[in-house]
């Protein structure tokens, strides 16, 4: 999916999969971290926002 | 790191990341507020079309945790 | 007459007459030169229709789903291919069909054969590798091998990989050196440029469908672009919804294209729609070797998991 979006023009670091169990709670923390600072350093996205127009 | 603040969906399972979520929440953990949390009842369920329709609704990212 | 068609004929014809299938699709002569539509013969009589020429570039494939018949199928390399993927998918059984294999040595490309002539054509007929085409003015000998369709020209499976009997000689297939040079071109652009090109392949898309009617991959009873509750993308022609429903086709058909170019064929506007499905297949073929329609004992690629599955993009 990842690789087809960005195919299309779609930066990669927009979409993000992780795998994290219940207890995990310190995992799920940094890797939220990591995707809003991975989105943060992207402009606001303007594709494939479905505008009225 | 920016002070700007981006949407980001993030689609959680039920079983996995959606109770790491509650747990991190329980404890007083810390984490960005960009995340908007959508409970699936697995990560299976989520298809590419949510994950575009994410998009088309105007998220800057999406994330999706199993 | 070619000695394809006539063989197509006779075959067929057999198998109406010794009652092994209740029909036989195959293509018919259009009503413009160059055109071809399907067919189904259902008897003897109809089987002197059948014809076989360069021009038979969709897919019949299109045509066995869900059917509850026996039936008998005219298939090039491509067609096979999507036949297995039928079959694997269940929507249809291996017994239910009596497949005519027709080794292929490449479809035409009406446009670019078009574009050679300021009117239309009138008359077309092929001799071996060569085609001779008439417009109103000029006639002009031309090598088929200059105006193969884009997929034929990169085509690895020529042979049908599955079929009953064979309407011809197997052909050599053909050696390629880079087969997805196309979709490294695109690759190489930068994201931005990556966005514009797919907006200005896009820019003329009317939304007909037809690429989607043409695929033999896409037999939902109710594709996503129909559903309305929830509605997963708008049907006008916003250059969003566009985007949406070529994304969406296109990955809907991941590890299951067999790269026929019926959907290109079929497009009345002439998008390469193929841009968007050859990246896949280039993924499934570089991360899980795998070919979609080779084989009928294997399971689809995203029905199957592997340890060895490559998990780099999970954190």
């Amino acid at each position: 999916m990842g690789n087809l979006l960005e195919h299309m023009g779609i930066e990669k670091q927009r979409l993000h999969f992780s795998w994290i169990s219940s207890a995990e709670a310190t995992k799920f923390v940094n890797v939220a971290k990591e995707v809003t600072n991975a989105v943060r350093a992207l402009e606001p996205n303007n594709k494939f926002v479905k505008t009225l127009d | 790191m920016t002070k700007e603040k981006r949407k980001i969906v993030a689609f959680l399972c039920n079983w996995c990341s959606y109770g790491a979520a509650d747990l991190a929440g329980v404890s007083r953990m810390q984490y960005p507020a960009d995340i908007r949390v959508i409970r699936v009842p697995c990560t299976g369920r989520v298809s590419p079309k949510f994950i575009l329709s994410a998009f088309r609704q105007g998220a800057d990212g999406v994330w999706v945790s199993g | 007459m070619n000695k394809l068609t006539q063989n197509i004929r006779e075959l067929s014809s057999n198998l109406l007459k010794n009652n092994k299938v209740d029909m036989v699709i195959g293509f018919k002569k259009g009503t413009i030169p160059m055109a071809v539509s399907p067919m189904a013969a259902h008897n003897i009589e109809q089987t002197k229709e059948f014809i076989w020429d360069s021009n038979c570039g969709i897919n019949l494939a299109n045509f066995i789903s869900d059917k509850k018949e026996k039936i008998g199928i005219i298939a090039k390399g491509c067609d096979s291919r999507n036949i297995v993927t039928h079959i694997t998918e269940n929507k249809i059984s291996r017994d239910k069909l009596h497949i005519i294999g027709v080794p292929c040595t490449g479809m035409i490309d009406k446009i670019k054969l078009q574009s050679n002539f300021n009117d239309d054509i009138t008359d077309y007929s092929e001799n071996g590798e060569d085609i001779i085409v008439k417009s109103g003015l000029i006639e002009k000998n031309l090598k088929k091998s200059d105006y193969l369709k884009s997929n034929c020209k990169t085509c690895m499976h020529r042979n049908p990989v599955i079929y009953d009997e064979l309407a011809a000689e197997l052909v050599q297939e053909q050696k390629i050196e880079d087969q997805f040079a196309d979709v490294k071109k695109i690759e190489s652009l930068s994201i931005e440029d990556k966005w514009n090109y797919f907006d200005n392949l896009l820019k003329d898309c009317i939304r007909c469908y037809a690429c989607k009617n043409a695929c033999p991959l896409c037999y939902c009873p109710s594709c996503f672009v129909n559903e309305s509750n929830p509605q997963w993308v708008g049907k006008g022609q916003d250059k969003t919804d566009i985007k949406t429903f070529h994304f969406l086709r296109a990955y809907h058909c991941a590890g299951r294209c067999t790269d026929c170019g019926a959907c290109v064929q079929a497009c009345p506007m002439n998008i390469n729609v193929r841009d968007f499905t050859r990246k896949l297949i280039k993924d499934s073929y570089e991360i899980y070797g795998w070919e979609a329609g080779l084989d009928i004992t294997k399971r689809p690629l995203l029905d199957t998991f592997s340890l060895k599955d490559d998990d780099s993009f999970i954190k």
